[in-house]
């Protein structure tokens, strides 16, 4: 008995290591990605079938895949870096792990306040960050700013993500960018002095307890919402049917949007593939796909949003570089943590 | 065949000393027998011995190679030396002819000589049994058997009886030893009871705090003790103090230590140097009889007389041919 | 002849010859293997030396408060109720009988094949708006009363209530073989059961006990997904978000340091409180303990009792997941998946095995070694299991980029031959940091077997002209083949559970069903986390149960 129980074992390992072995002509790409969307799964298999080109992909959070790439150096194997916010990309630069690329269709497709400037990285998909409210309790004409949101009058009503989510810090940075660091320091204690609970949570979470009465208005990523409507839970459902979109700052800087970008390496041992990969996720089949499975904004303003989006409308946004949102993350966590938003 | 010299050994580095400079030579054929209190390094000499402690001081010498010393250390498994351990240590997944013939492995006639073995210890029919299935006088005589299969040329064996009751123990020492001697094999056992080592030992070995204190055949350690714990290890022995000595008015040598055994006290008897005492509490023993005493100075003594009846009056002494001196 | 003065013999030149004559290979390879074993905290302690960066006076200021001060409460709570817990159980389940105790023996493990993260998953989609207690009270037609656990309580119950099962077993372990004859003792003298047992019985249980308390604390200061799913910031978060959303690996080093110290105190405690009570290792007594019936109401009770953590820690999970499973399970179930599953198994039996090996070539190299210092040296190996994952990962990804930095230059200056990295991103450091992580698991149940044999079984066999390899071989092996077992199956268990490091380290065609489970879950898609993290409960289960009869037959 125990020496089948061994070969079995032994059956189970020889197996599993099948797939090490590649060939080294075999033509890739390698992406190091923090987003993981069965979508995502599908546009790699569509690229493939499409150019011949393996995609490798390694998931990880934005934070762990830069801190990967610094420890590889020169030698490492990344072709592409892709990651769900502008700050992250900028950081990435920063760290002096992207190349600048030209390339026409990426130029073209792809509005400039939605890449870097050198041509360093290129946002795929738009998300804006919107406040939601209880749709029985809160009437739209309440709501206005960001900045609002931290006066007096919603003393308790607010619910609110972590301060270590990389989506608010982005929202910060926007405000420091827009105002200046005092401004925000003191934005972030009336958030903190608004709060109907502790931090917890996802988005989607933030957007229960609203509907349950645990607090009036949340901040979330448009996408989360789009895909809660159309969630596997009925009560997902229920919950996001009782909340209203509303897209703040229409009358002063526009609501604050983001990008999930990519990059091209700097020490791409793929470089051509890559560039062919990131003008692929920008082309209008993989736009589709993105706005349609996942509820993001195409960043290809001709191409048409989710029916859903679509019920929300057009919004100005905030058109401000998304680089200085990079820039001024450290500052924002910092002053986050200053103010005691946990 | 083997030498010690010097030998020395401390688990804390230096400040207590488990055995202290110790030397001597054992003769081949011989059995020796190790004697000592708990504590007194006995078990760390056979260990030294054996080769699974190492010396911090000195060296050892087996058939007149060096196989112990602070430069070098010949590991445990290539001398040839045959331990019995206290607990016996059979291996507990084998059985009694697979521990056997664990030693004798690489053999050409291994089944023949554990077999041979086996039957000199009188268990040949148990041998495919286990140990924990067998008593402890029959463990006792597998672990002989064990160690004495690879022919060793030395045969140690640590407290080999102390495990079993008394009527076992004398039993079971007389035969193991008549095996030991049969097979003309140099042993060295250990104990702390000197009625074993008295009956089989050719010579005797006193380690007392880590020292040995003396090595002399059994009727030499009896008869000149060299000093009073070595005789006190062979029966009870009173002390004759300055005051003792003026009470029984024997006067003695001043720079000696001088002791008398109990057996050599005489109650009631004539002797040489006698005096008076009460009895206060009598105890019988058997065929003796415990006499709990004061002497007219005051002074306690308890001694042991074959005379049953006792008055509680007595008279106790000795003959200066029974006074035993030692140099202090 | 020398004279054999006590200062003489330990001069240091005696000494040195002494170290000399007892040098022997062993004392090489047991400093190697710990060498290799602390390589990554050795890499991290050197980097301490670059000095705190920046925010580390903003840390202090603003934040070290917190992380102490949360840690400090999951340590205390988690103590308190992974004691009552598994203490509890265990006498119970030990000196009783009652109806299914057979059933609840084994289902009282059955909490350890369940990832803490995914219990806390579970548990925040019960306990959620629109949850499954929602939904049950509405049904019921009751008014809705949210009971809110995404706090430190909360935390604190859901990790209690999943890694009580160390405790559980530990206790009952010494329960089952050691409590009779002390209970016999106790009882004649008059003593009644309720005060034997806490008189007598569990103070000399204390060690087992403690040793698996440990066990829990060092996974609770590890934890990352629960205690960031449920918005509690300990030392572990502090260390992530330093290290990645700060950008200051500086900071988040000498956090680890901090939290290195914290558990470094916790083992010494343990070995010093172990030390004590060194007797206990000795034979009190084998015997099987008699089980005691009582009356059907006292046995209704029991069984009550005993059931609340089967049912909170294992079935309410379980249950959640599969109604999760029932939702999802047409978008996640794929071929593709059951290669992900093969893939797990087969690293995680990789890494068991040569965790097993490891430990067992590190305790019985340090055994052989002579030199004392030495000895003692090896224990330092378990200190891995007190560093997070992904601290460990960073810790293995320096010196493996270093070596092969320098290993492909060789190859390139020698025989011009270009490669890629080959052993950072491969499947060889995946496994190096496994076992870094995870020696401990194996070491413990590895040597405690092994103390259990009597160190003259070995001398006798060297008395006897054999070796210390072949003794290893026909008499030791054989003899602690349960511990070895045991260490192979809770390393395996453990690696189908790990999330952090496999995160980081893992090769490029590698994933695992725990990240697998971890990507849906923090992608806020957390209902489809349900079918791999069944699968990991499933795999897991089988082992667990196997080496709980392991446990119950000695």
């Amino acid at each position: 008995m125990q020496n089948y129980l061994v070969i079995i074992l032994v059956a189970i390992v020889f197996f599993s290591c099948k797939n090490e072995t590649k060939k080294d002509d075999v033509k890739e790409v390698n992406v190091y990605t923090h987003r993981h969307y069965e979508s995502d799964q599908r546009l790699f298999k569509m690229f493939e079938e499409q150019t011949g080109i393996k995609v490798n992909v390694i998931n990880a959070s934005a934070d762990e895949l830069i801190q990967k790439m610094n420890l590889e150096g020169s030698k490492s194997p990344a072709d592409v870096l892709i990651t769900v916010d502008a700050g992250r990309l900028h950081r990435a630069k920063e760290n002096d792990l992207l190349q600048s690329v030209s390339s026409g269709s990426l130029n073209s497709t792809i509005p400039s306040h939605l890449k870097d400037t050198e041509n360093y990285w290129f946002g795929v998909t738009k998300r804006a960050r919107v406040i939601v409210y209880a749709k029985d309790r809160v009437t739209p004409e309440e709501l206005s700013t960001y900045e609002d949101l931290a006066s007096e009058k919603w003393n308790k009503r607010l619910i609110i993500r972590s301060s270590g989510n990389i989506y608010n810090q982005s929202l910060m940075a926007s405000i420091i960018v827009n105002h200046d660091e005092p401004f925000a320091k003191e934005w972030s204690a009336g958030i903190v002095s608004n709060m109907a609970r502790s931090p917890k949570g996802n988005d989607r979470d933030q957007v229960k307890a609203v509907f349950a009465g645990e607090g009036d208005v949340t901040i979330i990523n448009t996408y989360y919402l789009g895909n809660m409507l159309e969630s596997d839970d009925p009560e997902e459902v229920r919950a996001a049917n009782g909340i209203g979109v509303f897209f703040p700052n229409q009358e002063t800087t526009g609501t604050h949007i983001n990008v999930s970008g990519a990059g091209v390496a700097k020490y791409a041992p793929n470089k051509e593939n890559a560039i062919r990969f990131i003008e692929f996720l920008v082309s209008t089949e993989a736009q589709k796909i993105f706005a349609l499975s996942n509820h993001e904004y195409p960043v290809n303003e001709d191409l048409p949003m989710s029916d859903i989006l679509q019920t929300w409308g057009n919004f100005k946004e905030d058109k401000l570089n998304l680089s200085l949102l990079g820039k001024n993350n450290k500052n924002a966590v910092i002053l986050m943590d200053e103010t005691g938003w946990k | 065949m083997l030498r010690i010299e010097s030998l020395s050994k401390s688990f804390d580095k230096g400040k207590t000393f488990a055995l202290k400079d110790v030397s001597f030579s054992l003769k081949e054929g011989d059995v020796y027998a190790i004697v000592g209190e708990s504590g007194s390094g006995k078990t760390t000499l056979i260990r030294l011995i054996a080769g699974l402690e190492s010396p911090d001081h000195g060296f050892i010498e087996l058939n007149g190679v060096q196989v112990s010393s602070i430069k070098k250390m010949v590991s445990p498994e290539k001398r040839k030396i045959g331990l019995v351990f206290q607990e016996y240590a059979l291996f507990p997944h084998l059985t009694l002819f697979q521990n056997i013939l664990y030693g004798i492995s690489k053999q050409k006639n291994k089944t023949t000589r554990a077999t041979e073995v086996l039957e000199l210890v009188g268990l040949a029919e148990m041998k495919d049994r286990y140990p924990h299935q067998l008593s402890g006088g029959q463990q006792q005589r597998v672990a002989l058997a064990r160690a004495l299969a690879p022919n060793p040329s030395l045969l140690i064996l640590d407290e080999p009886f102390s495990n079993l009751d008394a009527m076992l123990r004398a039993q079971l020492r007389n035969e193991v030893f008549d095996i030991v001697k049969k097979a003309g094999v140099t042993a060295i056992f250990v104990t702390h009871d000197t009625q074993d080592a008295l009956t089989v030992a050719d010579e005797i070995l006193i380690l007392q705090k880590g020292k040995l204190v003396q090595k002399d055949a059994a009727a030499n350690l009896y008869t000149k003790p060299s000093s009073v714990y070595v005789a006190s290890l062979f029966g009870n022995t009173i002390q004759l103090s300055k005051e003792l000595q003026s009470v029984f008015e024997c006067p003695l040598k001043a720079d000696c230590c001088h002791a008398i055994r109990n057996e050599n006290i005489a109650i009631n008897d004539e002797c040489e140097y006698v005096t008076n005492a009460t009895v206060l509490k009598k105890t019988f023993m058997g065929s003796d009889t415990q006499l709990y005493i004061k002497l007219d100075n005051g002074e306690h003594l308890t001694v042991i007389t074959k005379h049953s009846h006792i008055d509680d009056r007595i008279t106790i002494g000795f003959n200066s041919k029974d006074v035993l001196e030692f140099k202090e | 002849m020398k004279q054999a003065g006590s200062s003489n013999i330990f001069s240091i030149k005696n000494r040195l010859l002494r170290l000399k004559r007892d040098s022997n290979r062993w004392s090489l390879i047991t400093l190697f293997l710990v060498f290799l074993i602390a390589l990554p905290v050795i890499s991290i302690a050197f980097k301490l030396f670059d000095g705190p960066g920046e925010t580390w006076p903003h840390m202090v200021k603003n934040l070290l408060v917190q992380y102490l001060s949360n840690s400090f409460y999951l340590l205390i709570v988690c103590s308190f109720l992974v004691l009552l817990f598994g203490i509890t159980t265990s006498w119970l389940v030990s000196r009783f009988e009652f109806p299914f105790r057979k059933q609840l023996e084994w289902l009282l493990i059955l909490p350890l094949a369940i990832p803490s993260y995914i219990v806390a998953y579970a548990y925040a989609g019960i306990f959620d708006y629109g949850g499954t207690l929602e939904l049950l009270q509405r049904f019921l037609g009751i008014e809705f009363t949210r009971i809110d656990i995404m706090n430190r309580f909360g935390l604190a119950f859901v990790l209690s209530i999943s890694l009580f099962p160390y405790v559980y077993v530990s206790a009952r372990a010494f329960f089952l073989n050691q409590a009779n004859n002390l209970l016999e003792a106790s009882r004649v003298l008059g003593v009644s059961e309720w005060n034997s047992f806490f008189r007598l019985i569990l103070p000399l249980a204390r060690p087992a006990i403690i040793a698996g308390l440990i066990l829990v604390l060092m996974e609770v200061l590890n934890d990352y997904g629960a205690a960031t799913y449920f918005g509690v910031s300990t030392f572990t978060t502090g260390i992530f978000r330093s290290w990645f959303s700060l950008e200051e690996p500086e900071t988040a080093i000498y956090l680890s340091a901090l939290l290195i110290l914290i558990v470094f105190a916790l083992i010494l405690f343990e070995k010093w409180q172990r030390r004590k009570m060194q007797f206990t290792n000795a034979k009190i007594g084998n015997q099987r303990i008699y089980r005691k019936t009582v009356s059907k109401k006292m046995q209704l009770l029991i069984l009550i009792i005993v059931s609340f953590p089967v049912l909170f820690g294992f079935l309410l999970p379980l249950c959640q997941l599969l109604y999760w499973a029932f939702l999802t399970y047409s978008a996640v179930f794929e071929y593709e998946f059951l290669m992900l599953s093969l893939q797990t198994f087969g690293i995680a039996i990789i890494t068991a095995a040569v965790t097993v090996i490891a430990a067992t070539a590190l305790i019985f190299a340090s055994k052989w070694n002579r030199i004392g210092i030495i000895k003692n040296i090896s224990r330092l190996g378990v200190l891995g299991y007190a560093i997070p994952g992904a601290v460990v990962a960073i810790g293995v990804m320096i010196p493996t980029i270093h070596l092969d930095k320098w290993l492909m230059g060789v190859l390139n200056s020698a025989f011009s031959y270009s490669s890629g990295f080959l052993i950072h991103g491969t499947l060889i450091a995946l496994v190096y940091a496994y076992v870094v992580r995870f020696l401990a698991v194996a070491y413990n149940p590895i040597e405690s077997t092994t103390l259990k044999v009597s160190d003259t079984i070995p001398d006798a066999s060297k008395t006897l002209g054999v070796g210390n390899f072949k003794t290893f071989f026909k008499i030791e092996f054989p003899l602690i083949k349960t511990g070895i077992l045991s260490g192979f199956i809770l390393v395996f268990i453990d690696v189908l559970k790990e999330l952090p490091l496999t995160l980081i380290l893992k090769p490029f065609h590698i994933n695992t069903l725990a990240v697998k489970a971890f990507e849906y879950a923090s992608d806020e898609r957390v209902m489809e986390a349900a079918i791999p993290s069944l699968f990991i409960i499933f795999t897991a289960m089988l082992p667990v149960l196997f080496l709980n009869k392991l446990l119950v037959n000695k």
